[in-house]
């Protein structure tokens, strides 16, 4: 059997997300369905405060700022988070700088990315499954797939806990917080300092990245390989990195890259303030677009490190491409009470 | 002809001859009354950061009344321990520097000698004792007295001198060492001010700065040989002694303080200010090598300060100035000394952000509020923060182009630059987003060492910048740079009190401003119009115009309100603003759309201007459609927030 190069493996995934545009789609009306709510409650706070003041015709036209600020000075919750850099590339600074220097968000963001991280929990296995598979599932066999595996994940999801929670909780606390000031004690260049914080954010996100492509396999593994232990899974999934560590980590660069790259498009075109009308419109499709590729990105991480998984490890009892005959996954095929034979 | 012609030849000769005209710090006839001149030798030892140093100082006693003692600032002492009133101030602010300060990186200034020599010759070390004006804490070190054996008879003078220690402390208010990089500010045992009241010797503390008489400098400073030194003054002998330590000698008259600062690695340019009807002066910049790039930007911030405030309130005297980069970290960024200031720039700078320019011309204009003009700045610090940061602001808005709302993300490092901010002088230059927070926290007329820490500055800087401009909208600028030209011209190389400025404002503006003054500095009311009701109903064959103007605030001022009714007609009222509301009705054939107070942001005090005005249907929907657009981008900010987050998964 020839050897499947990470290049060749990240292709594929790319070419494995591409045939399943329903996943994008769907995981992008998700995004929106979440963000949705919250970003009406905001309008709805927007407005009370703006009423009828003629504020808003400058709001509306352009950046009011010092409305805006006005604004931000006086919410509590959700409007506290109304600030310039919602502008848009500033939006992914914004969001990078926070996540690396582990900046909390109000309660209402956390709770709604806790509902986004359960909903994802829920479609991880569903996605991969139909990334395995690299054929149509039908929405039927996509949830099967995504309800079997769910509460294997939200066992997963509690060690992927305890390791980013260690990660964030202390060694990040650790690093960015007592070492990171106790090397710039005497610095008093800030080059120097500015390297030195580089380094420890290159370091912190190669840990992150370490874990992410362990608990990336290990679900990867627990799906093609319909292994019901989560630790089993983060096991297989270290041997499996171990042994193939250059195409697992050149799978994982190649896709660093492109979210590097999606990010440097999106600085290119992102939409500044902007007024009303059909170019707030444009502004906010260009937005999706961005989201969209993000989106694309992370199904790209999960498909071309399925696609190496199952090109290093074909096994006959495993979900390998392509085997476009039924039955569909093992869980799915045990949902059912009553299989259909093979045709 | 001819004669016009030779007359002009020698008067471009004489210019030419004045700006060639060696700078030595020597200024004849005296411009102050130089009551305090310091004769200062001074040796730093880098590696065990102390400083050892003797002083001589003639004193003149200018007031009407003897000196019985002789009080002395010792500011350094206020970083020996946790006691000081500095440092338990400082737990009321937002200063976290107490834990990250080793024991013996604190700072402390010990007099070893204190004498009087002349005819009353006296040895007054036994008689030192420390003494606390103004909380009456015993552990606080930095006031020192001692009692005269003899009066010093007004109009007589003493010569006084001292010798002393001190340990150069990491860096604790702009002041000290971070790795070879030296700023030693506020570091020599200074007199406090003699007054007809007494002396006014306050404490250290944490929200506030200094206060001292004229006089003369003459300081020589020890260093590392090869150590680049900047200071207070001119250079007037350099040499290099055996030990490896070079002895500079620096020179400068009228000046009430005198800083310096080495390191081996700065960078120094210079360059000169020159300008038609104002003095050259020759423009000394140290730099640190990361940003010798931006030397330029340093140089044409100062040369439009000394540009602006020449041109609106009176020439800068001393020929020269010095510009310091601070070391990232030495915290001694963005500070007024005499003749030289601090600026302060990042590694990543973009053009037209705020810094380095903004502080550059903040710090450069000190010269001329604080350096020239010099005001008790323990007690009334707005007098020079305020008017300063109200001249800033307005170089700001009236030099270079537009200068854009910029944010620094990941640690602080990266700038991004935000192209749809451009930030304006009225509210941002202004800083009045930060008065508006802490509107009511102090009232302006307290003494400023008594403010509330955390937010001394909003008193002193924003809100007096807030109502000069104020004062500019209303009176206009004619009138207030004749009322700031002229109290810079009466009182500088003196110490003017507040009463003394708010005369000159009511004498050439020819108005009494009391009124105006009694709202903004003898109160921590909040200015507050808005328009609570607007109503426009047909009533026959003309429409009934209903428009309530409310004062949400307790502050009074008079307020334009302006009505616009279709078809363009306009009405624009002038309410005194001192009742709570004020009902103004129209009966006219053309229909109310839209009711303004202050509609040309005239007072810039008012903390919501967003009720200042309402349209009668939201302005062509304005309001939907902003809380459209802006909700839009918020919701792509969360979607992305989202999205960063599910790396979890």
């Amino acid at each position: 059997m020839t050897t499947v190069t990470a290049v060749q493996a990240w292709r594929d995934g790319v070419r494995r997300v591409a045939r399943a545009p329903a996943i994008v789609i769907g995981v992008w009306l998700i995004t929106t369905l979440v963000s949705v709510p919250l970003a009406l409650a905001i309008r709805v706070e927007l407005m009370n405060h703006l009423g009828a003041s003629m504020a808003a015709a400058t709001a509306a036209q352009g950046v009011n700022y010092e409305w805006m600020q006005e604004f931000a000075d006086q919410a509590t919750g959700l409007g506290v988070t109304f600030r310039p850099t919602i502008i848009g590339f500033a939006a992914v600074l914004d969001n990078l700088s926070a996540f690396m220097d582990a900046v909390s968000r109000p309660v209402v963001v956390i709770g709604a990315a806790a509902t986004y991280l359960v909903l994802w929990l829920f479609l991880a296995g569903g996605i991969i499954d139909r990334y395995a598979r690299d054929r149509a599932t039908g929405a039927h066999g996509f949830f099967s797939a995504s309800g079997g595996f769910f509460f294997r994940f939200v066992r997963l999801a509690v060690v992927m806990a305890v390791v980013y929670g260690s990660l964030f909780g202390f060694l990040h606390p650790w690093m960015f917080d007592q070492l990171y000031p106790r090397l710039i004690r005497n610095v008093n260049v800030e080059r120097t300092a500015f390297m030195i914080r580089a380094s420890l954010y290159v370091g912190f996100g190669l840990l992150l990245a370490a874990a992410n492509v362990i608990f990336d396999y290990a679900k990867v593994r627990a799906v093609v390989e319909d292994r019901r232990s989560a630790l089993g899974a983060v096991a297989a999934a270290l041997h499996f990195v171990r042994r193939n560590a250059d195409a697992a980590i050149g799978v994982y660069a190649l896709n660093v890259v492109l979210f590097g790259f999606t990010l440097a498009v999106y600085a290119v075109l992102a939409p500044r303030a902007g007024g009303t009308g059909w170019m707030m419109w444009v502004g906010f499709a260009i937005g999706q677009m961005y989201v969209l590729l993000r989106l694309c990105v992370k199904l790209i991480f999960w498909a071309s490190e399925t696609s190496l998984f199952q090109s290093r490890l074909a096994h006959a009892g495993y979900i390998a491409a392509p085997a476009p005959a039924w039955p569909d996954s093992p869980t799915a095929e045990a949902l059912r009470p009553n299989p259909t034979p093979n045709p | 002809m001819r004669l016009r012609h030779f007359a002009m030849t020698a008067l471009l000769s004489l210019t030419a001859a004045a700006s060639r005209a060696e700078v030595t710090g020597t200024i004849n006839p005296p411009l102050s009354p130089r009551n305090a001149s310091y004769i200062i030798d001074a040796r730093l030892d880098p590696a065990n950061r102390t400083i050892t140093g003797s002083e001589v100082i003639l004193w003149r006693n200018i007031t009407t009344k003897p000196a019985n003692e002789l009080q002395f600032h010792l500011y350094w002492n206020a970083w020996r321990d946790d006691r000081s009133t500095w440092l338990r101030e400082a737990t009321l602010g937002s200063r976290r520097v107490v834990p990250t300060v080793r024991p013996d990186e604190r700072a402390r200034i010990d007099v070893t000698v204190l004498g009087v020599r002349g005819n009353a010759r006296a040895d007054l070390t036994t008689v030192m004792r420390f003494i606390a004006p103004d909380d009456g804490n015993a552990d606080d070190r930095t006031v020192l007295a001692a009692r005269l054996p003899q009066p010093v008879a007004p109009g007589a003078s003493i010569t006084i001198e001292l010798s002393w220690t001190a340990h150069v402390p990491r860096t604790f208010a702009r002041t000290g060492v971070i790795g070879n990089y030296f700023f030693v500010a506020q570091w020599f045992p200074k007199l406090g001010v003699l007054q007809d009241t007494g002396w006014n010797c306050h404490q250290f503390h944490n929200g506030t700065e200094f206060f001292s008489d004229y006089g003369s400098y003459d300081v020589r400073m020890t260093v590392p040989t090869g150590w680049i030194l900047g200071a207070t003054g001119v250079e007037r002998e350099r040499h290099d002694n055996d030990n490896r330590t070079t002895t500079h000698r620096y020179h400068q008259d009228d000046v009430h303080d005198f800083v310096w600062t080495t390191s081996p690695d700065y960078v120094e340019r210079r360059e000169r200010f020159e300008h038609p009807t104002l003095p050259p002066v020759d423009m000394r910049l140290l730099i640190q090598p990361e940003h010798a790039r931006q030397a330029a930007r340093h140089f044409e911030a100062t040369r439009a300060a000394l540009k602006y405030y020449g041109e609106w309130y009176g020439a800068y005297p001393y020929g020269h100035i010095t510009i310091i980069d601070p070391a990232y970290r030495s915290g001694a960024g963005g500070m007024e000394y005499p003749t030289l200031f601090t600026a302060g720039t990042r590694l990543f700078a973009p053009e037209h952000v705020e810094d380095p320019e903004d502080v550059t011309v903040h710090e450069a204009g000190h010269q001329f509020w604080y350096g020239i003009v010099g005001n008790n700045e323990f007690e009334d610090a707005w007098m020079d923060e305020g008017f300063n940061t109200f001249s800033e602001a307005r170089v700001m808005g009236t030099w270079g182009a537009p200068t854009y709302f910029s944010q620094r993300y990941f640690g602080g490092f990266v700038p991004y630059v935000f192209k749809d901010i451009v930030l304006d002088r009225e509210t941002d230059w202004n800083r009045f987003a930060g008065y508006r927070r802490a509107a009511k926290n102090d009232v302006q007329s307290t003494p400023s060492f008594r403010y509330y820490a955390a937010s001394s500055g909003v008193p002193t800087y924003n809100k007096t910048a807030l109502w000069l401009n104020t004062m500019e909208r209303w009176l206009g600028w004619p009138t207030l740079q004749r009322i700031m030209s002229t109290h810079f011209s009466r009182w500088k190389f003196k110490h003017p009190k507040p009463q003394d400025f708010f005369d000159i404002a009511n004498e050439v503006s020819g108005r009494d401003l009391s009124g105006y003054f009694d709202q903004v500095y003898r109160s921590s009311n909040a200015f507050d119009y808005g328009i609570q009701d607007l109503r426009s109903d047909k009533d026959g064959d003309k429409y009934r115009t209903l428009v309530v103007v409310r004062r949400y605030g307790e502050a009074t001022f008079p307020v334009d309100v302006r009505v616009t009714f279709t078809e363009g007609k306009q009405v624009t009222e002038h309410w005194d603003g001192k009742d709570r509301w004020h009902l103004y009705t129209y009966n006219w054939p053309q229909r109310a759309v839209t009711a303004q107070t202050d509609p040309d942001h005239v007072l810039l005090l008012d903390v919501n201007l967003t009720n200042n005005s309402k349209a009668l249907t939201p302005l062509d929907g304005f309001g939907p459609k902003a809380a459209t657009k802006w909700s839009l981008k918020w919701m792509v900010w969360l979607q992305d927030c989202l999205l960063t987050w599910s790396v979890f998964v």
